[in-house]
């Protein structure tokens, strides 16, 4: 229950530089499956690199909300990703809450993004800023049935003590309430990172844009700090899924050897969940807004079937 | 002699022999024969449950106590009816250009087929082979429903085909229960006993809480099928639409096979849990459907839709005196079963002559004064409509009142009460009802029957029965009855 | 390897809750789904689930009679149930439900209740059960949304595959409660029932579709009182 820097600072590092690769190897690939060549897997690095010397500018009509959301975006995704066991079954914030303060953080992070799209008086992001608000009254609850579900199996929300309890038991694989859990939160994940079928995060039309719209009257240092914050959320709910449903390979000690074959084993499941990503997003067109809450109700229904069944099956 | 097993397979064969027969006079002779027949083998079962108490077959695969030889007379005796009604009924249908030689082969095959399903349902021993002959029942029946293809036809058989395979699907569900629950007592047994003869042994050792939670699916099931309220909604439909015999079959025996199957249940659940369990879920539901049809049959435009409600009365009756569960009431039943499937055959063949005469049957066309049309029909009509008012001197007044006596006899003050205020209601809407058609003076000029003698065979022939056996019922068929009642009341 | 299968029966217990599990998924993804073709896709992979079960408890427990109900499962409810369904949605030309009743969202939360309610019926028999726990509980979870879906759904087809799923969930209760499954003619009625019902609602339905000109059994609403 220690508080290590240094594995605050190795996490903290950890998810600052591994957020921009997880984007740069789902565009990158997503090219590839639709016989593009795309963009190489280290531009988010260049881009963020370009925004940063940018000079920042701000709409008359914005008040200093505009210029904190950013930060906030930027350090809940951080605070919310230093909860979750990355390499080691113990996170280096855990103690500081667990899945609660997880998702209570997100939705702090998505309210200032959200306030942020409607401060400078842009009608684009207005209208992002009520659809983000739409999906995720739907998508927050799933998402914390699903952890719940995973959650009860190991009798306590804290993200570590879940891991390591999961960590011992070797059939949960096959345990229907973690798929069912496992699914929802795979919708979950394509909801809050705006991808395909609920939002495409590659177009260019305003009126068609969700998380886009929210983003568009940012610019330089403001904007860089709003991309690394996205993929830095993205990158904590690829975490989770990845390492609460298949804890096992978690590093069990100390050593520098076994650091270096669970950061391989994560990054490996990590590219994994990012190809399954890709394939989704290609294989399905982008869903009308209004059938949105379809998709993300069967999320909801899937985890509340997910958390049932940890009764179901005694 | 494999008695049990000709009792089933001669219909079968029957209906082999039919779809290949070319003309369509013929069908109706072998239908009549291989009915006749089914009625002699009947008597001889009658006769053999009498003295033996019980036959079986086939390591008892066919079984036959007193209640299956009291059904089986039922079916013989209405299919026979039904066989001499359908040759003159579809011979006219034809000459008016209404329907194909094909479809009157369909009809005739599909007759037997559900005739032989019935057959089966009383004679199998194993509950699951009781669920697929009614199932196979069902389906017949449903095809004849829309035989007419008709739009009105085709509504009323797929309202009847989802509810009927709904209804059923409960009961493979309470089929299923009672299964496990026959593993329990043997649990070494792969494959234990599920004969209803071995379970009603062995009732006191089931597990509890499956039998009832098996007899609830059941009733919800078996009593879609037997038309009980509130899950009666497709018998108006089906019994109006289907063709005249066929509504004769339905109305007079399917209704009741389905409700002996239910029987079966509530036999084995009250040795089972000891209580008035299934009892009490009888009488409440058996009032209610009478209540239900009561208001129906006074507000009824249709003249089939009529007769179908006052089935549910009669079926919701049954239900009551089986329901209040005393040796006299259960007696009463079974003989107000009898009756009653002597007597609505011949309105629904009234009604079939009205039909095809007047070529509709909303009250309001066909108009008062049919007697002065049809004036044998209406006669023959007249007698089976006050028979199943429940008038003197006709058997259906004796049921009743015995069922009735019953109930005050066993301190069941309010329910007989109840029951006597819903056959009063009864009897007042479907008299007011037929008086105003039949009597009177015709509003419109319609021609004089030419056929004046059409279906008097078929209906003469059950109205004669029932009145036979109203005044004199032979002591050895009262026997059988009171067999049979001791067994629904308990006694093997 | 002729040796029998002698892994433990919990692999074979948890395998079994596994496929309940997909039929229950399956189920809810039916009452969402509207196009009929995908509909009976997702219903032959229930009754394949089915199969895959009587399949399990055949070689877990070493009842082969139960051999015989895997593989009539499979041939009937896989193959030829679908290909009749799909032959009767081609002929009527009819391929996309219209507006349930109730929309997806709150079908799904009806549903979930309905599963609630499974559950607390099957809660006091969790110790008469022989293999997978509370796969009685989704068996009258089955049922219920079965009768749900009859009652949200307007086309006669859905109208017949809900039928169909509830025979489904009948199938998984005789294999939830009764180690060695119903006897073989039980189950050999059963599934021939099961055939010819299919076949008379295929004929009732092209005939409805004939006289109606289309299977919205809404529009059946001249019978009433």
């Amino acid at each position: 229950m220690n508080l290590h820097p240094l594995a605050i600072l190795l996490q903290t590092g950890l998810l600052l530089a591994l957020a921009p690769f997880v984007s740069g190897v789902i565009k990158n690939w997503k090219a590839k499956l639709q016989n593009r060549r795309g963009p190489p897997i280290w531009q988010p690095y260049l881009d963020l690199i370009k925004f940063l010397g940018k000079d920042v500018v701000i709409s008359e009509h914005a008040s200093w909300v505009f210029s904190i959301a950013p930060y906030v975006v930027f350090l809940t995704a951080l605070s919310a990703g230093l909860m979750v066991p990355i390499l080691t079954v113990q996170a280096p914030l855990s103690l500081f809450g667990g899945a609660l303060a997880l998702i209570g953080l997100l939705a702090l992070g998505r309210f200032f993004l959200a306030l942020g799209g409607l401060d400078p008086a842009s009608a684009f992001g207005g209208m992002g800023s009520s659809r983000e608000m739409t999906i995720s009254a739907i998508a927050e609850p799933a998402l914390m049935l699903a952890i719940f579900t995973v959650a009860i199996t190991a009798g306590t929300t804290d993200l570590s003590r879940v891991a390591a309890a999961l960590h011992e038991a070797n059939w949960q694989l096959l345990n229907p309430a973690h798929l069912m859990a496992f699914a929802a939160l795979f919708i979950v994940l394509l909801a809050e990172t705006g991808r395909v079928p609920i939002d495409n995060p590659a177009t260019h039309l305003e009126l068609t844009m969700i998380h886009e719209a929210m983003l568009l009257e940012y610019s330089g240092r403001l904007l860089a700090f709003m991309e690394w914050g996205a993929s830095i959320k993205q990158l904590v709910l690829m975490s989770i899924l990845v390492n609460l449903f298949l804890p096992g390979t978690l590093a069990a000690d100390g050593t520098v050897a076994a650091f270096g074959l669970a950061f391989l084993i994560f990054v490996l499941k990590l590219l994994g969940l990012s190809a399954a990503v890709v394939v989704v997003e290609t294989v399905n067109a982008k869903l009308r807004l209004f059938r949105v809450p379809d998709l993300l109700s069967a999320a909801f229904v899937l985890a509340a079937l997910g958390l049932l069944s940890t009764f179901l099956f005694q | 002699m494999l008695l049990l097993s000709s009792i089933v397979m001669i219909p079968l064969a029957s209906a082999a022999l039919c779809s290949l027969v070319r003309s369509h006079r013929v069908l109706a002779g072998f239908t009549i024969v291989a009915f006749a027949a089914e009625l002699a083998l009947g008597l001889q079962l009658f006769r053999r449950v009498l003295t033996a108490g019980v036959v079986s077959e086939w390591n008892e695969f066919f079984h036959a106590d007193a209640l299956s030889a009291w059904m089986v007379l039922l079916i013989a005796a209405v299919s026979l009816a039904t066989s001499l009604y359908a040759g003159r009924y579809f011979r006219r249908d034809f000459a008016a250009g209404v329907i194909t030689t094909g479809r009157i082969r369909q009809f005739f095959v599909l007759n037997s087929l559900f005739a032989a399903g019935m057959f089966l349902v009383v004679l199998a021993n194993n509950l699951g082979v009781m669920w697929f002959a009614l199932e196979a029942t069902a389906l017949a029946s449903v095809l004849l429903v829309a035989l007419y293809n008709r739009k009105t036809s085709l509504e009323a058989a797929w309202k009847y085909v989802m509810l009927g395979s709904l209804g059923l699907a409960l009961a493979l569900f309470a089929t299923v229960f009672t299964y496990a629950a026959a593993v329990g007592p043997h649990p070494s047994e792969r494959l234990p006993n599920f004969n209803w003869s071995h379970l009603i042994n062995v009732a006191p050792q089931l597990d509890r809480r499956l039998i009832k939670l098996a007899f609830v699916f059941a009733f919800v099931g078996y009593g879609t099928k037997a038309g009980l309220a509130p899950m009666h909604t497709w018998l108006p439909d089906a019994h109006s639409e289907a063709p005249s015999p066929t509504s004769a079959m339905l109305s007079g025996v399917s209704l009741k096979i389905a409700l002996y199957a239910l029987l079966r249940f509530h036999i084995l659940t009250t040795q089972c849990l000891g209580t008035h369990f299934s009892g009490t879920l009888l009488l409440g539901f058996g009032l209610f459907s009478m209540f239900l049809a009561a208001p129906f049959i006074l507000v009824q435009t249709n003249l089939k839709r009529l007769l179908a409600y006052s089935s549910l009365e009669h079926i919701g009756f049954i239900c009551a005196g089986i329901g209040m569960n005393t040796p006299l009431t259960i007696f009463g039943a079974l003989l107000h079963m009898g009756y009653h499937a002597l007597t609505k055959p011949v309105l629904f063949f009234a009604a079939g002559n009205i039909h095809q005469t007047f070529h509709s049957l909303e009250l309001r066309v066909i108009g008062p004064g049919v007697v002065k049309v049809l004036p044998i029909t209406v006669c023959l009509m007249g007698l089976a409509a006050a028979a199943a008012t429940g008038l003197p001197p006709f058997g259906l007044f004796y049921s009743e009142l015995t069922v009735i006596s019953g109930g005050f006899a066993a301190r069941q003050t309010i329910t007989s009460v109840l029951l006597l205020v819903a056959l009063i209601a009864a009897f007042c809407g479907i008299l007011t009802q037929l008086t105003r058609i039949l009597l009177g003076a015709p509003k419109v000029e319609h021609s004089n029957d030419s056929k004046p003698w059409d279906g008097v065979p078929a209906m003469g022939l059950l109205l004669g029965a029932l009145l036979l056996f109203s005044v004199w019922l032979p002591g050895s068929m009262l026997q059988l009855i009171h067999r049979a009642a001791g067994i629904v009341g308990g006694i093997p | 390897m002729n040796t029998p299968i002698t892994a433990s029966p919990e692999l074979g217990s948890q395998l079994i809750t596994l496929c309940a599990a997909v039929m229950l998924v399956l189920q809810f993804l039916l009452v969402v789904q509207r196009m009929l073709l995908t509909n009976i896709r997702l219903f032959a992979l229930q009754s394949l689930m089915l199969s895959a079960i009587a399949t399990i408890v055949a070689a877990f427990y070493h009842a082969s009679h139960v051999y015989v109900v895997a593989g009539l499962t499979l041939v009937g409810k896989v193959f030829f149930l679908p290909w009749l369904l799909n032959r009767l949605v081609r002929r009527i030309n009819i391929t996309q439900e219209i507006e349930p009743l109730l929309n997806a969202p709150t079908s799904m939360l009806a549903c979930g209740g309905l599963t609630l309610l499974g559950y607390i019926v099957a809660r006091p028999f969790t110790t008469l059960q022989k293999l997978g726990n509370n796969t009685l509980a989704i068996a009258i979870t089955l049922l219920l949304t079965g009768f749900f879906l009859m009652i949200n759904r307007r086309k006669a087809i859905s109208q017949v595959l809900a039928l169909l799923t509830v025979e489904n969930g009948v199938m998984l209760a005789a294999v939830a409660l009764t180690t060695y499954g119903m006897p073989l003619v039980v189950e050999l009625g059963i599934f021939f029932d099961v055939m010819v019902a299919v076949m008379v609602l295929g004929i009732l339905v092209y005939r409805i579709r004939e006289s109606f000109a289309s299977m919205d059994t809404s529009k059946l609403t001249q019978l009433r009182g």
